[in-house]
């Protein structure tokens, strides 16, 4: 789907949503509905609930667009990333953990029969692990290891400092590996 | 050794399963929208803010000027009390005047 309004920043965009303009929000959630999406995902392992998730996030934003105040926030994508992130740590509060599916489609259709096995085995096991993380530190991960944010993006959005970020990460990895030992 | 879990680790962490959300996504929030009311943020505080930020001024400035609005509220609430005084006060500044001109 081609996204309308390329040359117009987001800050640009988000000042015609607090005037009530529907093309710009448009615009906007066609920018980025995909990576906050993605993100939901990564926490709740759940397509409905993910897109739901991303649904809440930008309906509150429409409804309410000056939750975002360009002079004291950081950049829109990055504080937007924390109003994806707290709804995803509400929903999971509020709601069961989804069980994993068990019939997860593969990556790669050229892997042969076993590799797909492995494979299988191998994600339900990480994400098994990444659920039973602490919830900072599994926040640092699904940040951080997110397409295109840079950890002191990540650090923004989770409102502390890069080193405790990095920390967190840290941890985090070694428990991940610690878990996973009999996969890596 | 390490270095190879890390590596295995990184890899697999980049390469988790995302499910592609629905196509119409986007289409059923924006639609949704267009049902929705922006809000009204009408509260003291947000009006308050809104006209700070209309003026900038440096710190000794707000200084300055609470210092005048509580010495206006002051003085306008010891009005009443100060009236006779006041009258006392042109009184005293008349005469004086006219003093001045029997003087001359």
């Amino acid at each position: 789907m081609p996204v309308a309004w390329p040359d117009k920043e987001d800050n640009e965009l988000l000042a015609l949503v607090r005037d009530g303009s529907h093309p710009a929000f448009g615009a906007l959630v066609e920018r980025h509905e995909d990576r906050y999406y993605r993100l939901a995902f990564r926490y709740l392992q759940n397509r409905a609930a993910a897109e739901d998730i991303v649904q809440d996030a930008f309906l509150k934003l429409w409804e309410n667009p000056g939750r975002w105040e360009p002079d004291k926030n950081s950049k829109f994508t990055t504080w937007f990333y924390r109003v994806v992130v707290n709804l995803c740590l509400d929903w999971q509060k509020r709601k069961r953990p989804l069980a994993l599916n068990e019939e997860m489609p593969l990556i790669d259709d050229r892997e042969s029969a076993d590799q797909m096995i492995v494979r299988r085995e191998e994600q339900r096991m990480l994400e098994q692990a990444i659920a039973a993380l602490p919830e900072r530190q599994r926040t640092a991960i699904n940040l951080c290891f997110s397409e295109d944010l840079s950890n002191q993006d990540a650090a923004d959005a989770m409102g502390v400092h890069l080193k405790a970020l990095q920390s967190l990460i840290m941890r985090a990895k070694t428990t991940l590996k610690e878990r996973m030992k009999n996969m890596l | 050794m390490t270095e190879n879990q890390d590596e295995k680790l990184a890899r697999m962490l980049r390469s988790r399963r995302i499910e592609p959300a629905s196509h119409d996504l986007a289409a059923r929030i924006i639609l949704q929208a267009q049902s929705l009311p922006q809000l009204e943020n009408t509260s003291l505080w947000h009006s308050v803010r809104q006209l700070f930020a209309e003026f900038h001024l440096p710190k000794p400035g707000y200084v300055l000027a609470g210092a005048l609005i509580l010495g206006m509220l002051l003085g306008f609430s010891t009005a009443p009390e100060n009236g006779q005084l006041s009258d006392l006060g042109s009184t005293t500044a008349q005469s004086y005047i006219a003093g001045d001109e029997g003087f001359l």
